[in-house]
């Protein structure tokens, strides 16, 4: 469903991405591993339009989506879950959610997206009217990943969902997740933690430097030796 | 005696609410071009000049009651100050490298602005200080008389307020205003066109200043020239209510206000002043504003 083509991205003169190429298929997590500076970010934002890439295609649902603003993208399906949560602070659990949904097709129907963000993430039901900047790690995750569902995408892309969080708390982010993929819609998981992510995720791909070095199924790259020696530290 | 304090006290609350409701509406559309869209406008005072003079022409000249020119003024430095964004600071934002270059670059361009605007309004209606009388018969409230224009002023600055506070707070664009504010990459995330917000954010600054404008001249004498103390004051306000925060700045435009009125009952003259050593004091104590964290 997601086809990224050759993409180039630049910070200034800085060359960030490297003839970068990936796919993601319709109902099926794809994790993107690789440790700190490696471009994970750079490529999300790339997709979702806060970063142009200098050449390359993306393809998302057979339409061109590279290069779009922000909007289009979220517009075309895709919603993306920032890394560090960026929620908006000054703005109650509630709110936060219905920007989620903002967009025209879906602000129409966020009564009930907001009932079943709550059945999904029973948490946030109870917060719903404190700001979202007082909120714990955890519970900003939640509203962060609440909020990226409010707009119905086909694909979700979520940058490092379980950086700073206590084990317990990674675990249920992580089942939430698999959730997710089993309702049907696809997952772009950034993570760092590998060991957890390739538990759950179908395929992988592993970025260095900007370019993929390693890709393919996670049971594979579980035993793959670089991927056990550089982030598994076995 | 006791009641003769009264209605002095009455007097001067009422006039510093009227002056800080006038700085209000005006501070709080600075800081929707200062703290969401990012354009610390020196010209904003010119704005509310516009809508001084142009209530003024339409009352003297055509006999428009100055409350419906404010359906007429209003929309119209909407217009003017949404175009500017889309045509002028859209580019400059674009352009710009970095969001603190685009501070400097459209701080700039507002300097031009300013002396554009000023000088096309002197053109037009001269350089002298110009007025008119309207509802300006006087009202009894608790033994303090008031001239009823002054109330007027006062009701529709506090209305404007409350009025755009609930559109923020309850609507679509209101909410995507406020998304912005906080974190404009990550509204785009959700959806917003934020290009076309900001224009907006911009525009409702110009149409506040153009109300403010229009209530200034309804009690207070107006010139060309006036616009510079009215962008200072507004300034003063929103670093009193804290950067970027509506409430705030309807909050500190109030307290400036009755600031001014106690000052000037004491000795005339001195409210600027006392504006300013307010502005040093809380840049030294609490830079972050009254409501700020
Ligand atoms: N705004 C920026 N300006 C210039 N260079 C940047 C910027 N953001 C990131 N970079 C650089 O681009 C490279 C990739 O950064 P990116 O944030 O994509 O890494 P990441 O894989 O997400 O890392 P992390 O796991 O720490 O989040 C790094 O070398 C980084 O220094
Ligand atoms: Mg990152």
């Amino acid at each position: 469903m997601l086809q990224i083509h050759n993409i180039n991205t630049f910070y200034g003169k800085a060359q960030a991405l490297y003839d970068l190429s990936l796919s993601v298929e319709a109902s099926e997590i794809v994790a993107l591993v690789g440790s700190n500076g490696a471009g994970k970010t750079t490529l999300l934002k790339t997709l979702s339009g806060l970063l142009r890439p200098a050449s390359g295609r993306v393809v998302f649902l057979e339409k061109r989506i590279d290069g779009r603003p922000s909007y289009a993208v979220v517009e075309a399906g895709i919603s993306h879950i920032p890394e560090g949560r960026r929620l908006f602070p000054d703005m109650s659990v509630r709110e936060n959610l219905e920007m989620g949904a903002y967009l025209q097709r879906a602000w129409k129907q966020k009564g009930e997206s907001l009932e079943e963000i709550y059945r999904l993430l029973p948490v946030l039901k109870a917060r719903e009217g404190q700001l979202a900047g007082t909120l714990s790690g955890g519970e900003q995750q939640m509203v962060a990943l609440g909020r990226g569902l409010m707009s119905k995408p086909r694909l979700c892309m979520i940058d490092e969902p379980s950086s700073g969080l206590a084990p317990v708390m990674v675990d249920e982010i992580f089942h939430i997740i698999e959730g997710l993929r089993d309702q049907g819609i696809a997952i772009f998981l950034v993570e760092q933690n590998v060991r957890h992510t390739l538990e759950i995720a179908d395929r992988a791909y592993v970025i260095e430097n900007g370019r993929i070095i390693l890709a393919g199924k996670s049971e594979q790259l579980l035993s793959e030796e670089l991927i056990r020696k550089a982030y598994l530290g076995l | 005696m006791g009641s003769y304090m009264m209605v002095t006290i009455l007097d001067v609350v009422i006039s510093g609410l009227l002056l800080g409701g006038i700085y209000a509406v005006t501070a709080v559309g600075l800081s929707l071009q200062y703290g969401v869209a990012r354009v610390l406008n020196i010209a904003h005072g010119e704005f509310i000049m516009l809508g001084a003079f142009i209530t003024y022409s339409l009352y003297t000249r055509f006999g428009i009651n100055p409350l419906i020119c404010f359906a007429i003024c209003g929309p119209l430095v909407f217009a003017v100050g949404f175009i500017l964004y889309r045509t002028l600071f859209t580019r400059l934002r674009m352009s710009s490298p970095t969001p603190g270059a685009f501070e400097g670059n459209s701080m700039l361009a507002c300097f031009g602005l300013l002396f554009i605007i000023q000088n096309v309004a002197i053109l037009i209606w001269g350089a002298d200080i110009k007025g008119y009388t309207y509802l300006a018969f006087p009202v009894d409230l608790w033994g303090a008389r008031f001239a009823a224009n002054r109330l007027v002023t006062l009701g529709f600055a506090l209305a404007i307020c409350l009025v755009f506070y609930l559109f923020l707070a309850n609507t679509r664009l209101g909410k995507a205003i406020r998304a912005a504010a906080q974190d404009p990459d990550t509204a785009g995330l959700m959806g917003v066109r934020i290009n076309q917000v900001l224009a907006l954010c911009f525009g409702f600054g110009a149409l506040m200043a153009g109300l403010g404008g229009a209530l200034i001249s309804i009690s207070y004498k107006i010139q060309p020239t006036m616009g510079l103390e009215y962008t200072m004051i507004a300034l003063i306000v929103i670093v009193l209510g804290g950067l970027g925060s509506i409430p705030g700045s309807f909050v500190g435009g109030l307290v400036l206000g009755l600031v001014g009125s106690i000052v000037t009952h004491i000795e005339p003259g001195l409210s600027l002043v006392a504006y300013y050593v307010i502005f040093m004091l809380l840049l030294l104590i609490k830079p972050t504003g009254i409501l700020g964290k």
